[in-house]
């Protein structure tokens, strides 16, 4: 199930919402600096 | 494990590529001090027929039974020298590679930390090369016919070649006719033909 | 052709490919061949159902300047030499309405209830001959392409010049059909821009246009022919002299490439604006047509070559050869050979060298007849495993069975099996074992690399076919980054256990960098999945652990990528200055008293 979360970048720190299913990985990059290091936070964290 | 390891390390200058950046000779000698490293020797050019000979040699004369060779990526030369070590008798899953030239004397300039790295780079693979084992390979056989893909100037080439070789050629082409962008031509160049 | 008659060859045309499966040596193929609704042996291509077909459409074999029934052949010397039916606009589609065509063939080839054949194929090789598309020169909007009547591109000028065209070879000008009292060439549109187009040289362009000047002199000496350009690249054999004998003909060069065109609305004539960069002189040139010389790019099915096949793609979208100098033949995937445009441009003699010589390359693994593939296989010790079944529900190819009602031991077909390793990272009970790249192995690895200074490492797990090709590519290109990274190679991120990061951070590591293929170049298919899954898993254990998650890192990069992989180990460097002393003694002790426990 999609649901709506926050992602943030690992590399610079930048966080952003997005949608996010465990079920269907999606390639991540972080709209600002580029980085692969985006971790989808869990819920409570971030928002 | 059956055998205790005794690791032969051949550390590649590859001309000035390695040498130019990375002190192999310290490499060398330094590679000496690792767990059952037996024997370790600097090639100007190990993939070269020479350093290949000097595999051989001393795969037999120091009773080598892992191959460490510290040189260029293995995405390149391991076939070459696990062949070389194959022919020497040994099992070629018993050879580890280096990477100390991509990975290493290419990307950096100061001599003092690439040599330092090079040496961890050469550690880490006589880590792994005393734990490798002998692995049988598969064989299997090919079917003996060919698939070409696309019906332009290449795949016809292709498909002509392997045919009259003797080869059945499956010739798969999107558009209705083969000829390609070729077949919209009217010269060519340089014969104006 | 000699393809068509040649026993040896089976034609499929008209025909894409649907599924490749297996390894080298024996490949299964499913294609489908789409229905011609004309008979391809039966028919005679006489023509005579052309005659009576009532839909006329554009032909698109001539971009549209000409037109063509609803039942053709796209040119005469069609191969198969066979008529079809664009059934999307054929009336006989309900045969009542029409039927005209298959009451005057004579064989009886026309078939409206023709279906789409699937035919299934084994095969021991592929080339992979796919070609290449011509670049859209809408994108270089100053040249009002799509305004100015008498704009054409290189490509239009090949129909319009081609002998299948109703002009017969004689270049008219569109808005008067008149023969072009002068003609201007434009080079490089679309290639070597970095903001719009290609940054990269489209290799023919410039002796395409030679080419065509001359063509042009040879039948009307008084055309006054002129050609901007950046440089002139007449490199091969008999190139120069063929770039010469179009300057002794009178063809003009002018070093600069066009600012802008613009149309004079009364004579529809051109006029361009270009600096000469051999005088530094801003200039003004009027011609009656102007040919917009177009780069060519990779073709947008080219994606679907390389998903079925598991291939590279270079940065510049063309496929990638194994070694650039040493295997330019080669695809990654064993087995699979490039030829031709896929693997860059090239002209005509250059596509038919590369034919040859993966023709020969494939011919050396047919007449062996047998091929070893590499023991890079996993394996089960049945004595741990506990039939959970993970292993069956991450491999990519179906190769382990289990059956977990009754407990018994997973299974492997080590024929499937590719090696990536996700099964031996997935399993919880040790229970798979990865040949060649053993946990033992990779353990030993991380001990070995942090022995001494660990503070001073980044511990970097490298996947071999993408990652791993993106530092050598770096370096082959001599990027400068710091000495900080420490490469371990796996076959595949999918690989790469929990228990390895945890070992890194435990014996030391500051930073832990896991590196695999986007997900599109994935060679295991969809493994890397995985690695994604696990790493954030492995976020949310180090936040619980006290343990900054960023201090683990992830990319994806791919062996085109090595600016991206220069970038990152910058990155991670910087990232690994962050981290103390006092934190990775801190991580260690968290790590260790939890591994006492």
């Amino acid at each position: 199930m999609a649901e709506e979360v926050t992602f943030k970048c690992l590399r610079c720190g930048y966080t952003y919402k997005g949608t996010y299913d465990r079920k269907v990985p999606e390639e991540r990059e972080c709209p600002k600096c580029g980085s692969n290091s985006v971790r989808p936070l869990p819920k409570g964290k971030g928002d | 494990m059956a055998e205790e390891p005794r690791i032969g390390v051949f550390v590649c200058e590859c001309g000035i590529n390695i040498a130019g950046t990375v002190d192999c000779d310290e490499v060398t000698e330094w590679a000496r001090t690792l767990p059952n490293v037996v024997f370790s020797v600097k090639n100007r050019y190990t993939c070269a027929e020479p350093g290949q000979q000097e595999i051989k040699r001393f795969i037999k004369e120091k009773n080598l039974n892992r191959v460490v060779v510290a040189s260029c990526t293995p995405r390149m030369h391991e076939p070459t020298f696990r062949r070389c070590c194959a022919d020497a008798g040994l099992n070629p899953y018993l050879f580890e590679m280096a990477n100390i030239r991509e990975h290493c004397s290419w990307v950096h300039s100061d001599r003092k930390k690439a040599t330092e790295k090079a040496k961890d780079i050469v550690k880490v693979a006589v880590a792994k090369a005393r734990l490798l084992e002998p692995q049988e390979e598969l064989e299997v056989p090919v079917t003996q016919a060919a698939l070409v893909i696309g019906g332009g100037i290449a795949g016809i080439q292709a498909s002509l070649d392997l045919a009259d070789a003797g080869y059945q050629v499956y010739l798969v082409e999107k558009e209705p006719t083969i000829g390609g962008l070729m077949s919209y031509i009217n010269k060519t160049f340089p014969t104006m033909d | 052709m000699d393809v068509g008659r040649h026993p040896k060859i089976k034609l499929l045309a008209y025909s894409e490919i649907e599924e490749i499966t297996g390894y080298i040596g024996n490949f299964h193929v499913k294609v489908r061949k789409k229905a011609r609704y004309v008979d391809e042996i039966a028919c005679t291509a006489c023509g005579e159902c052309v005659k009576v077909c009532p839909v006329v459409k554009p032909d698109e074999h001539q971009l549209g300047l000409a037109t063509r029934k609803a039942i053709y052949i796209p040119f005469a010397q069609a191969v198969p030499a066979s008529y079809l039916i664009d059934m999307e606009d054929c009336l006989g589609n309900n045969p009542i309405a029409c039927g005209a065509c298959a009451e005057v063939c004579d064989p009886r080839a026309i078939d409206y209830d023709q279906k789409d054949e699937i035919l299934e194929l084994d095969v021991g090789v592929a080339i992979v001959a796919t070609g290449m598309d011509v670049c859209d020169p809408t994108i270089l909007d100053e040249y009002r392409y799509t305004k100015y009547e008498n704009v054409i591109t290189s490509w239009e000028f090949e129909i319009l010049t081609g002998p299948g065209y109703v002009t017969r070879g004689e270049l008219l000008r569109p808005t008067d059909r008149k023969v072009p009292k002068s003609i201007a060439f434009v080079q490089c549109v679309g290639s070597r821009a970095e903001r719009r187009g290609n940054p990269y040289c489209s290799n023919i362009c410039c002796m395409n246009t030679i080419k065509d000047t001359l063509y042009l002199k040879e039948h009307h000496p008084e055309i006054d022919c002129t050609v901007f350009y950046m440089d002139i690249r007449a490199f091969g054999k008999g190139y120069e002299e063929l770039y010469k004998r179009s300057k002794e003909v009178g063809v003009k060069y002018i070093r600069g490439i066009p600012g802008d065109i613009v149309e004079d609305r009364k004579t529809r004539n051109l006029v361009l604006t270009v600096e000469n960069t051999t005088t530094g002189k801003i200039q003004r040139h009027e011609f009656e047509m102007v040919v917009l010389s177009i780069g060519v790019i990779p073709r947008p099915d080219t994606e679907t070559v390389q998903r079925l096949l598991t291939l590279s793609k270079a940065a510049d979208g063309f496929l990638m050869e194994t070694h650039y100098q040493l295997n330019p033949i080669d695809a990654p995937t064993g087995g699979v050979f490039l030829a031709g445009c896929c693997e860059s441009p090239k002209d005509i003699k250059a596509s038919v060298i590369q034919a040859s010589g993966a023709a020969s390359r494939a011919e050396t693994l047919l007449s062996a007849g047998k091929v070893k593939v590499e023991a890079i296989t996993s394996e089960v010790i049945p004595d741990l495993c506990k039939a959970c079944g993970i292993c069956v529900d991450v491999c990519p190819y179906g190769s382990i069975t289990v059956d977990r009602k009754a407990k018994t031991p997973a299974s492997i077909v080590e024929a499937a099996c590719k090696g990536c390793g996700t099964c031996g990272a997935e399993c919880r009970f040790d229970a798979l074992r990865m040949r060649h790249f053993t946990d033992d192995q990779i353990i030993a690895m991380i001990d070995a690399m942090f022995e001494e200074r660990p503070e001073e490492k980044v511990c970097i797990f490298a996947c071999n076919w993408c990652s791993y090709g993106g530092a050598d590519l770096a370096g082959l290109s001599r990027m400068q980054y710091p000495p900080s990274g420490r490469v371990i190679r796996t076959m595949c991120s999918g690989r790469v256990a929990e228990k390895f990061v945890w070992h890194a951070f435990r014996k030391g590591a500051p930073v832990v960098l896991i590196s695999g293929c986007h997900f599109a170049d994935c060679h295991y298919i969809d493994a890397n999945r995985w690695t994604q899954k696990r790493v954030e898993k492995l976020w949310d254990k180090m936040e619980q652990k006290g343990i900054r998650p960023e201090r683990l890192q992830l990319e994806w990069i791919s062996a085109a990528e090595a600016v991206k992989w220069t970038r990152v180990m910058h990155a991670v460097e910087e990232l690994r200055k962050t981290v103390t002393r006092e934190e990775i003694e801190e991580t260690m002790r968290i790590l260790s008293e939890e591994k006492g426990k």
